[in-house]
């Protein structure tokens, strides 16, 4: 069985009339008269008679081209042939680590377990000269091993997998599966799931074979969880629970929610067979603290019947304005919310680097700066020594040109900017970290730089000599900046992301390590550059602390995944696998049969030029 | 293969009979005469052998003879059938029919040159022997003709006459030939040359002239590119009589099958002739026609 990787290509067979007409211009016959032609006629007859093909061998030289066009044609379409995949090939097993592999599935066991089992069995099968690479699939794709021969190498690798409360995305998985065995002509990929994914996670590669594990389960699961503020309120809080039933049954569940061991409330849900009910209840006082969710029900699968939230007090950016007076400046950040707008007049007469630390941002509006330190500034109508980037001179009505694509940027229309007057700057070569936001053909306008614990955003120009404040472009400018140089992720009010999922711990530019303890109460210190990290050792749902120095904040990891907690909607593999291979109870490789045809073209190039440059030197 | 356009006249008429070819043409009758003193006894009445009164030779009985002429003394000596022949007392005439249709008009020298010289020698020939000679051609018909002719100071007539022939058309045996057989009143020695190549079958022609009662022989003259030819590659071919084209990719393959069908048909020619008692001689035009007309005359067969 032949497939064709990339059908389009077969577009380029529209050559082969091109050839034709090549061919048409091609010197004609010589012609020559001749006493009689009957017994030329008469000799062709007999050869026609002899050989059905001579007379197509007349003209050898299209046929040649022809049949090099279409294998270049057909090579570029990329046939692949379909073939048993032999015994010594290399096998990818996927294992499937997302939370629905928790799920009980006999007495004692899991669902994860019996995939080990299996994973067992196929290592022990390997023939003597195969190869295996374990990678796991859950919310990200991991891969485990290398290419391994060793079995007992292996089999360690296996002993330390176990899953997490992550929802998994298997066609990642199946993704990064096919592309470790592409180039590979023989190769096998195992995937050992529970089946519970959509069912478009099928990359319909004929290399791929799904085991599946586990049988119909039980499941009752909490699918939302969160906090928030009622409007106009700053003491009254909602909390939103979400239960969903999994089962063919009505079910009555005891629900309760608790913030730092104080019950908030316990309510008993009556759950119709596959239906759902949400509770949005409110509360007074200060949400403040780590909050759970749970469910009181024995189902197949634990991990959805509880989900955490940190609950954490927002944080006001303190920002610093120096500045002899910009009303424009001024009222953006005192109307920007969360905001703690200091204002001074002069210069700063303090350390900067003390005032960098108390302060989330340091703005200079058109007062000259110090040589900065690690911190947060903004500097508007001034250069600071010591960046890479310097004053030269002045620029009369500066056309801005262009506007980056920069985060800083989103949404920002300078279309009607105009701007009497700005500085010109000169960039000292190329520097990491600077970005340009704003430029016109005479100089740079607006800046972004990240160096080391320094982040900056300049802007290069009065914005009283410009129209800018005037535009809906200049409030969202300066919002989106003071968020880039002091992103306020944690300051929600309710902390929490999916597991397996990365998260951004925010810290002062001035700290150099965090220290994160997991819900298993394992610690890890992690240095820590620029005021944040991406932390992405996830997979258990539960409430994750960090300190920076002598402050603790918390985030919460939780599963709340309708679709993976859907344990009993499984694919089905068999069906769809039985319509496209009848023949097939195991995995089969592709051989790309491209390069042989290739070859096959150039051989034919090189017979129709021996036979053009033959029949040249006889005439 | 030399070429030349569609239906041209032969070219060089002019130096057709030009000196070399009269001296050859007197050598060859100083040959012929040696040949005749060495088969005859002189100067031959006659070609023909039958039921005339002079005694004139002996050949074996075959079957189908007539009894009457078995020479019964001869039978009673040496237990064998021989037949007694005659010379026939009759004036015999010589009819060269020469092919002038385009094909003639290939090879190098070309074929009509080569026929033109062979009737001329012939002629002469016959001439200096007191035979009666007539030339006539054809192409799709019967052509241009001189009647028999005796005395030999007619010879450069004859000479004009084959010197001035046009060389074109398509050749069309069974007509021309049958046309000159109704025409002739008088049986005598026919000697056709020709290619045989034409758009009815040689064959026709040549029955029709056995049947009126000629004696016929039959010059067959091929040109050397005609026998291997040297073409190879593609080619569009045209056929020098009808204008056919034909396109062809000539190789070693097709130019032995080329020649395998020609040596069929050279076959079936002779063995046609053989069958009809019609004397076949096949000449190529790269021998010259002095040898062609002696290897003709050392046959003797139709001398008496």
């Amino acid at each position: 069985m032949i497939q064709l990787a990339y059908p389009a290509a077969l577009l380029a067979l529209l050559a082969i009339p091109l050839l034709l007409a090549l061919h048409l211009l091609r010197p004609r016959r010589r012609r020559v008269v001749l006493s009689t032609t009957t017994l030329w006629q008469a000799a062709q007859q007999d050869r026609e008679s002899a050989h059905g093909f001579r007379r197509l061998l007349g003209n050898l030289s299209l046929l040649l081209l022809l049949a090099s066009a279409l294998a270049l044609g057909v090579a570029l379409a990329g046939p692949q042939w379909l073939t048993r995949a032999s015994e010594d090939a290399d096998t990818v097993l996927v294992l499937d680590v997302s939370a629905s592999m928790k799920t009980r599935s006999g007495i004692g066991t899991t669902r994860f377990d019996q995939a080990l089992a299996e994973a067992a069995g196929i290592v022990d099968g390997l023939p003597r000269e195969g190869r295996m690479l374990v990678m796991t699939s859950g919310r990200k794709a991991l891969l485990r091993t290398g290419f391994e021969a060793d079995r007992d190498a292996l089999r360690r690798a296996l002993a330390q997998l176990r899953p997490g409360d992550e929802a998994g995305r298997p066609a990642e998985a199946l993704a990064l599966a096919l592309s470790l065995l592409r180039g590979r002509s023989h190769g096998r990929i195992t995937f050992l799931t529970d089946g519970a994914f959509d069912p478009d996670v099928d990359p319909g590669s004929p290399q791929v074979a799904f085991r599946v594990v586990g049988g119909p389960a039980r499941n009752v699961a909490i699918t939302r969880f969160d906090f928030r503020q009622e409007l106009a309120s700053e003491d009254r809080f909602q909390v939103l629970v979400t239960v969903r039933n999994y089962t063919d049954a009505p079910v009555t569940v005891p629900a309760s929610v608790s913030l730092d061991e104080r019950v908030l409330f316990r309510r008993t849900l009556e759950l119709a067979a596959r239906g759902e009910q949400t509770l949005v209840l409110p509360f007074p006082g200060r949400a403040l603290g780590q909050a759970v969710a749970r469910i009181d029900v024995d189902d197949d699968l634990a991990a959805d019947n509880q989900a955490f939230a940190a609950v954490s007090p927002r944080h006001p950016v303190r920002v610093l304005l120096f500045s002899r007076g910009n009303f424009y400046l001024e009222s953006v950040l005192e109307a920007l919310p969360d905001v703690d707008l200091v204002k001074r007049d002069g210069s700063p007469d303090e350390d900067i680097t003390r005032l960098a630390r108390s302060h989330d941002v340091v703005v200079f509006d058109g007062i000259a700066a110090p040589q900065l330190p690690p911190g947060n500034f903004l500097l508007v109508n001034t250069v600071a020594p010591g960046l890479p980037f310097s004053d030269a001179g002045r620029v009369a009505q500066p056309s801005i040109l262009v506007s980056g694509r920069s985060a800083l940027m989103r949404d920002v229309d300078l279309t009607a900017v105009r701007v009497d007057q700005a500085r010109r700057v000169v960039i000292d070569g190329p520097v990491t970290g600077l970005q340009r936001l704003i430029w016109s053909p005479e100089s740079d306008l607006a800046l972004a730089l990240l160096d080391g614990g320094l982040k900056l955003v300049y802007l290069g120009f009065d914005i009283a000599e410009s129209n800018f404040p005037l535009q809906a472009a200049f409030p969202l400018f300066v919002s989106q900046s003071l968020e880039w140089l002091r992103p306020r992720g944690d300051d929600r009010l309710s902390n929490h992301i999916a597991a397996g999922s990365t998260h951004s711990i925010q810290v002062p530019a001035t700290a150099m390590q965090v220290t994160v303890r997991t819900p298993s109460g394992s610690s890890e210190t992690l240095e820590v550059k620029g005021g944040s990290l991406l932390f992405d050792a996830t997979a258990d749902a539960g409430i994750y602390r960090y300190t920076v120095g002598d402050v603790a904040r918390h985030f919460a990891v939780n599963l709340t995944n309708a679709r993976e907690s859907d344990v009993n909607n499984r694919w089905a593999p068999g069906e769809r696998r039985e319509e496209r291979r009848p023949a097939s109870d195991g995995a089969q490789a592709l051989v790309p049969l491209w390069p042989y045809l290739l070859v096959l073209a150039l051989v034919l190039l090189a017979l129709e030029w021996c036979v053009w440059a033959g029949s040249r030197s006889s005439a | 293969m030399a070429m030349k356009p569609l239906n041209a006249p032969a070219a060089g008429n002019a130096f057709v009979f030009d000196d070399e070819f009269l001296r050859k043409l007197e050598r060859l009758e100083l040959l012929a005469r040696k040949i005749f003193r060495g088969l005859l006894r002189g100067e031959h009445t006659t070609a023909r052998r039958g039921r005339g009164l002079e005694f004139s030779d002996f050949r074996h009985y075959r079957p189908g003879d007539d009894f009457r002429h078995i020479d019964w003394n001869i039978y009673s000596r040496l237990d064998q059938l021989f037949l007694k022949l005659h010379a026939s007392e009759e004036d015999v005439t010589l009819h060269l029919i020469v092919d002038a249709s385009a094909s003639m008009g290939f090879g190098e020298p070309s074929k009509f040159d080569h026929a033109r010289r062979l009737a001329a020698a012939l002629a002469y020939i016959a001439l200096n022997n007191l035979d009666r000679v007539g030339v006539s051609t054809f192409a799709e018909g019967l052509g241009a003709s001189v009647p028999p002719i005796k005395a030999r100071h007619h010879m450069a007539r004859l000479l004009a006459f084959l010197r001035d022939l046009p060389c074109a058309g398509v050749t069309r045996f069974g007509t021309a030939l049958r046309d000159f057989a109704t025409r002739t009143r008088s049986a005598g020695l026919v000697i056709l040359i020709s290619d045989l190549l034409g758009a009815e079958a040689a064959q026709d022609g040549i029955e029709a002239l056995s049947h009126c009662g000629h004696d016929v022989v039959v010059i067959h003259l091929l040109a050397e590119s005609e026998i291997d030819p040297p073409l190879d590659g593609s080619l569009r071919m045209v056929d020098a009589e009808t204008g056919d084209e034909l396109e062809v990719t000539v190789d070693r393959e097709l130019r032995r099958l080329y020649q395998h069908r020609l040596e069929r048909q050279l076959q079936e020619i002779e063995s046609f002739c053989r069958r009809r008692a019609v004397e076949y001689l096949r000449a190529s035009t790269a021998i010259g026609f002095e040898d062609v007309v002696l290897k003709y005359l050392r046959q003797g067969a139709h001398l008496r």
